[in-house]
């Protein structure tokens, strides 16, 4: 569904390319996890696959971003809002500014894509209730704390049901309950596997935890790629600065201390860590 | 109350009028207030077209509160200054060579009585109307949805600016900046305090586009919403009214200037 063939994108009056050459099949459906160090190019990935580069950030670009058959670059953002969704990292900055309450706020979106007003209520209280925000509905979104900020961001973005939702650290200001929230809200929505997600994040075990696929990059190119268990679990992480999860290190710490023979793919979760370590 | 609002949130009848309609009984208000010609006039329309709604709204209380904190200043000095100044037959007192009149002490009275019609007018407006429904009232008569976002954003985000502007002030004084200054001093702190108020505000601008565009605001064709605003062929007919009372009031009041 996502394709990007030799993507390359340069900011204006810079002279390293942020993407360079980036080479990416994303199906349908797929929970795909990207990470990498600062300045690698998560964030100017999401803003491509959003529309946000080359449509708000001018600069050069090259190469064929396909999303649904569709070219990025021929399709105004207007229209790219309503089937590709982008959660940035700041909360505060993602809150429109223009509704009262934390309800209105959710509908902002659907109210822009012309929805009937019914369906607008409906949309909302699924979204409030999968977010956990049914509770704050009447709050204004501004006397939210950051971590609250954040889930009614997410459940802005939600509630217009992309087909692609494109999420840049959205927990990098929750605490681990916030996370734990997020995730088990992504994984609800992407059951039925109509909806690809892409995300960056740095809280690797999460990502082990639910993504199909991970996406290594480095300075601006695709370093790594495949499934979470692999590329997670790869010992190359490491030099990138990215590290490994807590699990992958336990168990690399043992095989190396000899305190455990077994050879193979580390584990990169609890419950594949107390397996290996049986 | 909404954001950086004056409004109460109440279940009234006043709260769930049109926003159009309430907003013609300010201008009706205003226009009163410039052209009817004695204080009695004034006062009689402050207590017949404004009082009991802000009753019938549960907001008699905040509105009487809000109109006295605002007028007593005006009233004490518009009587003063036109009491002392404006000259009259029936002295009431006399300070050295000045003479406080009756004359004057009505004009005052009545200057003051102007400005609290036309304050009380938009007050009720204020209290009882969230901006939002009212933006959204002008949007669905052909006002552009930006005019109605800036509008709308400006009366959140000031209050979040304020918030921003006393960190940064923290953070200064964090590192050695010293703000209990005189007045030059106060000036040269001017720019480490506005530099990156002015920069981050900037930065947040782009920020804030990014994510409206995220959630299609530049989407071209028809938006809904999910506010509904409640119209009645009574309120038309009222607004009509008002509206033709208005145009007769400013008529009578220009007959009266150029031809009495």
């Amino acid at each position: 569904m996502i394709e990007l063939r030799n993507f390359s994108y340069r900011y204006p009056n810079q002279t390293r390319p942020a993407l360079a050459g980036i080479q990416l099949k994303i199906p349908k459906g797929q929970f795909c996890g990207v990470v990498g160090a600062n300045g690698a190019g998560k964030s100017t990935l999401c803003y491509a696959l959003s529309g946000f580069v080359p449509h708000f950030y001018r600069g050069d670009v090259s190469g064929i971003l396909r999303i649904g058959g569709r070219e990025i670059a021929q399709t105004t953002l207007g229209i790219l809002a309503g089937e590709i969704g982008l959660v940035f990292q700041d909360p505060f900055n993602q809150i429109s500014g223009a509704r009262f309450s934390v309800r209105e706020e959710v509908a902002f979106g659907l109210e822009n894509l012309g929805l009937a007003r019914r369906k607008i209520e409906t949309r909302v209280s699924e979204v409030l209730g999968l977010m956990r925000l049914a509770a704050i509905a009447d709050r204004s979104p501004f006397e939210l704390s950051g971590g609250q900020q954040q889930r009614v961001a997410i459940a802005s973005i939600l509630a217009m049901q992309p087909k692609v939702l494109v999420l840049d650290e959205p927990t990098s200001q929750l605490d681990p309950h916030g996370t734990a929230e997020v995730f088990e809200a992504l994984d609800e929505i992407t059951r039925d596997r109509e909806t690809t997600v892409v995300i960056v994040e740095h809280k690797l075990e999460w990502l082990a935890e639910f993504a199909d696929r991970v996406v290594v990059l480095d300075a601006g190119r695709v370093v790594m790629d495949g499934p979470a268990r692999k590329v997670l679990a790869d010992d190359g992480l490491k030099k990138l600065g990215i590290g490994r999860t807590q699990y992958s290190e336990a168990a690399a710490s043992a095989q190396k201390k000899r305190l455990f023979r077994r050879s193979g793919i580390l584990p990169i979760t609890l419950k594949q860590a107390r397996a290996f370590f049986k | 109350m909404a954001g950086n609002t004056l409004y109460i949130e109440k279940d009234s009848s006043l709260h769930r009028l049109h926003p159009l309609t309430k907003l013609s009984v300010t201008l009706f208000c205003l226009i009163c207030a410039f052209t009817l010609p004695d204080l009695l006039w004034l006062l009689a329309v402050y207590l017949v077209i404004l009082l009991p709604p802000a009753a019938l709204g549960g907001l008699l209380r905040p509105f009487l509160k809000s109109c006295v904190t605002v007028m007593t200043p005006f009233v004490i000095s518009l009587t003063l200054i036109q009491g002392f100044f404006t000259g009259g037959e029936t002295i009431l007192l006399e300070v050295g060579r000045f003479a406080f009149t009756a004359e004057g002490a009505l004009a005052g009275l009545t200057a003051a009585a102007r400005i609290l019609l036309a304050l009380g007018g938009a007050l009720l407006l204020m209290l009882s109307t969230r901006p939002d429904r009212l933006m959204l009232a002008f949007t669905q008569r052909g006002l552009p949805n930006s005019l109605a976002y800036i509008v709308l954003t400006a009366l959140q985000i000031f209050p979040s600016f304020q918030k921003r502007a006393q960190v940064i002030l923290e953070a200064q004084q964090a590192r050695g900046l010293e703000t209990k200054v005189g007045v030059v001093g106060r000036m040269r702190l001017l720019l480490p305090l506005t530099g990156p108020l002015v920069l981050s505000s900037i930065v947040d601008v782009e920020a804030r586009a990014m994510a409206l565009e995220a959630r299609a605001f530049s989407r071209p064709g028809r938006k809904t919403s999910l506010q509904v605003l409640y119209d009645s062929r009574g309120q038309r007919i009222m607004r009509f009214g008002l509206i033709v009372l208005s145009l007769g009031l400013i008529a009578a009041r220009m007959w009266l200037i150029f031809y009495d």
